[in-house]
């Protein structure tokens, strides 16, 4: 590594970030759970098979339409936990609070973490609060880790991509990062977007109790959609191929991206996932996840090949083909 | 809010039509340049390439304003984020691009004030909103953006902001187009000229540099069907030895552009040389602020005048701009220069040719 500072890009959870955790972190680090790379390590504790993953929220604005920063961590770690197929059960909270914090601001957000949790069904079990001084945090960071139980037979990771496997994602793409972005000052868009952050644990039971044969689950957040099927065509060493004019994307947000110069693609989402599934098993599963209240929209959005290994092609709707390469850094809105 | 719009553009069933036309039509050996750079990423977005006849070529030119920015202006811009009590105002796409020593991405995370805007008049209300700092915008566009940013300054002046300048790296489209046809080994069979700008200026802008090189030159929309629409006309034409000027973008452009984005941009601004990055100096190709709008030009208030440096050693970007080279030419693209460090600025934006060869040229022949 050549960057002697922590810019940005590091946190953006494309290439850059990538080369962090490899180069930086997992050497350090190293060890089988961890290599896995998957949303939350697998444990495996006497002969009980466990989910344990953590994330860390620090979005700005704090308040968005559609949730905040409390919802977003509760349903984040949620998201992660179960794309291990396992069934998320207690939860932790860590707050960092900026001197000067709004206490309205603060129960508002406490609030909503707790009925986030009640919906999904997981419990908020232990915690911890710190206060920093003014201008030494942006009002409120928050840490939340998980654990849930993976049941008997399931084997879900993002290296199991088998050549063939249809790729779901079970509703529209950007909303949220697309959601963020015009809430901020500045960029004062009139649309009625709303974050998609959801809790999937429900979504992710039913599939699983369907006894549908699952390859690979994810959340496509941060780095978007793109980062995410290059993450698993990597970890799996086999080709994605998807389809342009499949891939769903809100009116709204596609003329956010357009103005701003961004790629739908590489926008975080934080309530929808991606399904690797046999074809065989591809339908049924589809119509499972449009069942649930948070994957109405869900589509089949291309498939897995045996042809190049690690990379992810897009269909055009010109009939033409493209590669989809991973984030690199943050996406920033062009000059013209 | 909703684009509908774009859909008809992204038409495939028309869009193939298309294709296969140009396929019938085209026999020669065809190099055609898209000078704008969101063309080049529209290109690539879509695929065009790879619909293409393996005889045509598509170049892109110096139409990405962060890869034309000198590499003394970049140094200018790093140089205000280190005085004291300024903040810089940037576009986003600038800000990593890298100067002789440092960037605006490293500067801020150092600690100094560099601020992304999607707009100047978001400049002129950091300016409003912080009276005891000075604010510098880094004034880089073409035609599309120069008339904003004198809307800009009217606006400062209206609000009477005495803390907030600009500084003028900004550029003329068709002068840089006459440049690239005197330059020695440039073999250009047709341009594909730039929708936005167009949009401003209009048609006639480019009449002069029509008459005087006669080549086929085509104004395009963004849309894969506007740009599939323009190679074909200027297969045409070349097939036909018949060169024109032609609007295929009539819903956006007109002959005569917009003529009080004209008149506010000529109010406040004046035609000068300016530098482009690999080219050189360019006369009459860039636009400074008149005599009595001085007082909001940065580089006069701050006496800033940064030496004119070479660009980095074995950056092949001028060469690219002119369509001499494509990024795989260049000895340092994919090894010392890539999207994480860029060497030259055309990694560096978004609609640089190198990034956008780098993010999707692997299939692309």
């Amino acid at each position: 590594m050549t960057e002697e500072i922590i810019s940005l890009d590091h946190g953006s959870g494309g290439k850059v970030s990538h080369t962090l955790f490899s180069e930086e972190i997992l050497p350090l680090f190293e060890n089988f759970e961890l290599s896995k790379q998957d949303d939350g390590a697998t444990l495996d504790i006497e002969g009980t098979k466990l989910a344990f993953s953590t994330d860390s929220y620090v979005v700005d604005p704090i308040f968005f339409p559609g949730g905040n920063i409390g919802d977003l961590a509760v349903n984040g770690t949620i998201n992660d936990i179960a794309m291990c197929g396992a069934v998320p059960k207690f939860i932790s909270v860590g707050l960092i609070m900026e001197e000067g914090l709004p206490i309205k601001d603060f129960k508002r957000i406490l609030a909503t973490m707790a009925a986030a949790a009640e919906k999904a069904g997981v419990k908020i079990v232990t915690g911890d609060t710190k206060v920093v001084p003014k201008g030494k945090a942006d009002k409120i960071f928050i840490n939340t880790s998980g654990i849930g139980v993976i049941p008997p037979d399931v084997n879900v990771s993002g290296n199991n991509a088998k050549p063939g496997d249809k790729i779901i994602v079970s509703g529209t793409i950007a909303d949220h990062g697309i959601t963020i972005l015009s809430s901020r000052e500045g960029l004062k868009f009139d649309s009625d977007i709303k974050t998609d952050s959801a809790p999937l644990n429900k979504m992710v039971h039913s599939i699983i109790q369907s006894g549908c044969d699952i390859h690979v689950l994810r959340d496509p957040t941060r780095g978007g959609l793109g980062t995410t099927l290059n993450e698993i065509a990597s970890q799996s060493c086999a080709g994605i191929k998807i389809d342009e004019q499949s891939l769903p994307v809100r009116g709204a947000v596609q003329g956010i991206c357009e103005l701003l110069g961004f790629d739908p693609l590489y926008i975080a989402n934080e309530g929808k996932l991606i399904a690797f599934v046999p074809e065989k098993d591809a339908q049924k599963v589809l119509e499972i996840i449009q069942l649930d209240e948070f994957g109405k929209d869900a589509v089949i959005i291309g498939e897995v090949t045996a042809e190049d290994p690690g990379k992810v092609f897009l269909q055009t709707a010109i009939g033409g083909v493209r590669i989809v390469d991973m984030l690199t850094g943050e996406q920033l809105p062009r000059i013209c | 809010m909703s684009l509908k719009y774009v859909e008809e553009y992204r038409d495939g069933d028309l869009a193939r039509h298309l294709v296969k036309k140009i396929h019938a039509v085209s026999k020669k050996e065809l190099r055609l340049m898209e000078v704008c750079g969101t063309h080049t990423m529209s290109i690539f977005r879509h695929g065009i390439r790879s619909v293409l006849p393996r005889g045509i070529t598509l170049l892109s030119g110096p139409g990405c304003p962060v890869c034309v920015t000198a590499q003394k202006d970049i140094d200018a811009f790093v140089a205000f984020a280190g005085i004291k009590n300024v903040i810089v105002t940037t576009f986003g796409d600038l800000i990593k691009v890298p100067g002789s020593g440092s960037s605006l991405a490293r500067e801020k995370a150092s600690g100094a004030d560099v601020r992304i805007v999607y707009s100047v008049f978001d400049a002129v209300n950091i300016a409003r909103e912080n009276k005891d700092k000075e604010v510098v915008f880094c004034g880089v566009g073409f035609e599309t953006t120069i008339p904003t940013i004198a809307a800009g300054i009217l606006m400062g002046i209206e609000a009477k902001v005495d803390n907030f300048s600009i500084y003028s790296a900004n550029k003329l489209t068709p002068p840089a187009l006459a440049a690239l046809m005197e330059t020695d080994g440039v073999e250009i069979d047709g341009f594909i000229l730039p929708g936005h700008v167009s949009v401003i200026t209009g048609t006639d802008a480019y009449r002069d540099t029509f008459e005087k090189y006669d080549i086929p030159s085509v104004i395009a929309g963004f849309e894969p069907i506007d740009i599939l629409k323009a190679i074909l006309i200027l297969v045409q034409q070349n097939e036909a030895g018949k060169p024109a000027l032609e609007n295929a973008y009539p819903r956006a452009v007109s002959d005569q552009g917009n003529t009080k984005a004209k008149q506010i941009m000529n109010q406040i601004f004046e035609v000068c040389n300016a530098f482009w990055r690999g080219i050189g100096e360019i006369p009459s190709s860039g636009m400074g602020l008149r005599k009595e709008y001085q007082r909001f030009d940065a580089a006069i208030k701050f006496g800033m005048d940064m030496p004119d440096v070479p660009e980095p050693k074995g950056c092949a970007c001028g060469e690219i701009l002119l369509g001499l080279k494509t990024p795989e030419d260049c000895a340092l693209y994919k090894k010392k220069c890539t999207p994480m460090n860029p060497v030259g600025p055309c990694m560096v934006s978004s609609e640089g040719s190198c990034a956008a060869f780098y993010r999707y040229s692997s299939l692309e022949r």
